[in-house]
């Protein structure tokens, strides 16, 4: 029996954070910070900043098969590579699908990482802020609940974490697309510039900006291990520089500092102990990946950071009587309102001119075209909300080649020279929430723990399409006006989850009776568990969302710590 | 290919299976060494031989390296056999021997055996139908004129050799110019500053 109390003595944390990606490493600086003896879990193997980057500084000649994975190695992926990113540089950071099974309803593609870091090691790092046009969409729309929150909430919250991030952008007094603390911008090319011009003349104003990204562009006095962008844009293989934001480069080193934070590789959490007598959550339950072995860790507070269905599916997977359909499920909306955003809609078009510029260094980034649709006077009949674009300028390369009718010394003489310039934007689209799409636990399919799986059922709806439609022609009449040439739609086939930004299944709201999560990310009905992850998203907005967890978890923590001082939690 | 290249590409074909730490000590310990015949994992001897000529004609050695120089022939033999698909492979060595056998019909001669000027000639002839029926493509990037597998055989050789010298490092640094590590980012510089064409 004592023996028991010292096991559970030792296995008790004041906070425990599950997932170490992009909002677990800021749950994790923010309570270890504030204090708390901290254990984070991370349910894959860990990765060392710098010293488990395997392939960081290896030149194109040292990848194999012109960095092509081979088909075997593909057999592990056929989820992960429907994003054709997966190379010989990076497949160590995608999960290998044989392993990671789940079902498919309509399809649905979930990408993932699972190792310390996550993919906070291979995001894209374009880092926008929300605004009100987003927060108050809903209930302006009378589309899923209204957000608990306000810019006003979270304003200060942005401020926190660029200024620790470092994020580089240029400020342009955009009221829906709010500025943050800058470094630095990045450059555009000689015809981003022009486009910028042509399309702000042609447009009324409209803006075009380099995109806002979470790259060292000047050193950070608070955190000199990171160093400045070097445009080497090999970011997918980890950054000797830590020039980029990761958990790994920043929020987790700035953990591990305090001496409060226990980080355990290779746990997976099985589920959240909840204590019917208590009336609360009081652990999780761990299943050791390497061992199998299941181990209970208790805390007085718990941050879910597992990723938006990693954090939703602990919840679904905790039952007890208090909660037979999951923790926090009273309302019924745990697993659904899955959002995504949509992409992969656009134009290109050749450019004619400029022969005799080109540019030094592989830009991380590229520009940046705010939400123009349904803002101010604009009102579309069509569809609700709107897109952004990224895309860019670039000379063609050798690539080119294949399709020249020169071959030989012609040819040879010809690559050596940087091709003619293009352009292609693409849209990132707004996606509603709809209850109809959804995950549920899929017990009659376990995976190698005997946990059960997610099945997936969810698809972009008409309001996704009639604005996709949107995405093409908008995008080929700027590049039109321009006064560029060949002017190509496309759009190329884009599953809901491809976006890589899946959001919602544990919605914030004012509400219990329709949402799972409060004003301050904490489950309405286990008020010391916070989500602040995707899972926490009531819309989705056309931005891309990491920032916002991130800012979220900041201000989630910081009440946490708060709640648990004066003793209500 | 160099003893040490050749190496590095068979260590590399395993991919995965060999730790970074072990790769590293398996190129380290190997000295460079005079020219190895080049062994195809894939193609048969005399299949190897049209493969290596023809990538030759696509990217000749000139002033600086061509395509043997850099070991085209034995990047795109591992492509073969460890990135092509089953389908994919029956594909390009039916269009392999389509190649050689209009080399007999129409000039008498197996590929290998016709003159130099000959093996251009019907390079040429192929690789011009090829692209004529293709038409254009697309604006940026890898031409999807025809998906992998449709793509016409002569077109396959000259993007899989494309591929293979440009990423090696006598065509990344010698034909075209290569920086690791550029430093800051600068979008409109005057080419004539810059030089040639980046690799990367």
């Amino acid at each position: 029996m004592n023996l028991n109390i010292d096991a559970q003595k030792q296995q008790t944390y004041d906070a425990i954070v599950v997932g170490t990606g992009i909002s677990g490493g800021w749950a994790a600086k923010e309570l270890t910070q504030k204090g708390l003896k901290t254990l984070v879990l991370e349910r894959g193997r860990d990765v060392k900043h710098v010293v488990d980057y395997p392939t960081m500084t290896k030149d194109p000649w040292q990848l194999p098969h012109g960095n092509k994975l081979t088909e075997e190695e593909l057999k592990f992926y056929p989820v992960q590579s429907r994003t054709n990113w997966v190379s010989q540089a990076n497949k160590h950071w995608w999960v290998k699908d044989t392993e990671n099974p789940y079902t498919e309803v309509k399809p649905f593609d979930w990408i993932r990482g699972y190792h310390t870091g996550g993919r906070s090691i291979m995001w894209g790092k374009q880092t926008y802020r929300l605004s009100d046009l987003d927060f108050t969409a809903n209930a302006k729309d009378g589309v899923g609940v209204d957000w608990p929150i306000r810019y006003a909430d979270l304003a200060p919250w942005y401020d926190y974490v660029e200024t620790f991030i470092g994020v580089s952008g240029r400020a342009e007094g955009i009221p829906h697309l709010p500025d943050g603390k800058f470094l630095p911008p990045m450059e555009l090319n000689c015809v981003e510039e022009t486009f910028r011009d042509k399309v702000a003349e042609k447009f009324n104003g409209r803006k075009i900006t380099i995109g806002r990204v979470a790259h060292l562009t000047a050193p950070l006095p608070h955190d000199p291990s990171r160093g400045v962008c070097q445009s080497r844009n090999m970011c997918d293989r980890g950054c000797p520089y830590g020039a980029y934001f990761s958990s790994n480069a920043s929020t987790l080193p700035a953990a591990a500092k305090t001496g409060n934070m226990t980080l355990k590789p290779n746990a997976i959490v099985h589920s959240i102990i909840y204590d019917e007598k208590k009336g609360k959550a009081i652990g999780v339950k761990v299943l050791d990946a390497e061992t199998k072995q299941e181990v209970d860790y208790f805390a007085k507070i718990i941050f879910l950071n597992a990723s938006t269905l990693g954090s939703t599916f602990i919840l679904m997977n905790s039952i007890s009587n208090r909660f037979p359909n999951g923790l926090g499920n009273g309302s019924g909306e745990l697993g659904h309102n899955i959002m995504d955003h949509q992409y992969r809609a656009g134009a290109t078009a050749l450019v004619e001119g400029y022969e005799d510029k080109y540019y030094v260094g592989r830009r991380p980034n590229g520009i940046y075209i705010p939400r123009f649709r349904n803002v101010g006077d604009d009102k579309r009949t069509d569809y609700l909300r709107g897109f952004g674009y990224q895309g860019a300028a670039s000379r063609t390369e050798w690539q080119r080649g294949v399709r020249e009718m020169s071959f030989g010394e012609d040819l040879k003489n010809s690559l050596m020279e940087p091709g003619g310039w293009s352009i292609g934007i693409t849209g990132f689209g707004e996606c509603l929430p709809s209850h109809s799409n959804h995950v549920t636990l899929n017990k009659d399919k376990t995976d190698i723990y005997g946990l059960p799986t997610l099945s997936f059922d969810a698809e972009w709806g008409p309001n996704e399409k009639a604005m996709r439609k949107d995405m093409k022609d908008s995008a080929a009449e700027m590049l039109e006006a321009a006064g560029f040439k060949n002017v190509t739609t496309y759009d190329n086939p884009d599953n809901i989850g491809l976006g890589i930004h899946e959001m919602g299944t544990a919605r914030m709201g004012k509400d219990p009776k329709t949402s799972v999560l409060n004003k301050w990310n904490a489950v309405h009905e286990a008020p010391n568990v916070f989500v602040t992850d995707g899972a926490a998203m009531t819309s989705s907005a056309c931005q891309n969302p990491s920032l916002t967890y991130m800012a979220l978890t900041a201000r989630a923590a910081e009440y946490a710590v708060n709640e648990l001082k004066k003793g209500n939690l | 290919m160099n003893r040490r290249e050749a190496i590095q590409r068979t260590a590399l074909a395993l991919g995965y299976a060999i730790s970074a730490p072990a790769m590293m000590g398996v190129l380290n310990g190997c000295k460079p060494s005079p020219e190895l015949a080049f062994k195809p994992v894939f193609f048969t001897e005399p299949q190897a031989q049209t493969i290596a000529e023809l990538s030759e004609i696509i990217l000749p050695k000139t002033t600086t390296p061509g395509a043997k120089d850099a070991g085209v022939p034995g990047f795109i033999d591992s492509m073969l056999k460890e990135v092509y698909g089953k389908e994919a492979q029956e594909k390009f060595i039916e269009g392999l021997n389509a190649f050689e056998e209009d080399a007999k019909k129409t000039l008498g001669d197996g590929f290998m055996d016709l003159k130099p000027e000959q093996r251009v000639a019907h390079f040429k002839k192929h690789h011009d139908e090829a692209l004529s029926a293709a038409g254009k493509g697309g604006p940026t990037g890898w031409w999807n004129a025809g998906k992998d597998g449709d793509k016409p055989f002569v077109l396959k050789v000259k993007e899989l050799t494309l591929l293979g010298f440009f990423t090696s490092q006598p065509g990344a640094t010698e034909v075209l110019q290569y920086k690791q590590v550029p430093g800051p980012y600068h979008g409109c510089v005057p080419l004539a500053e810059v030089g040639k064409a980046w690799a990367t």
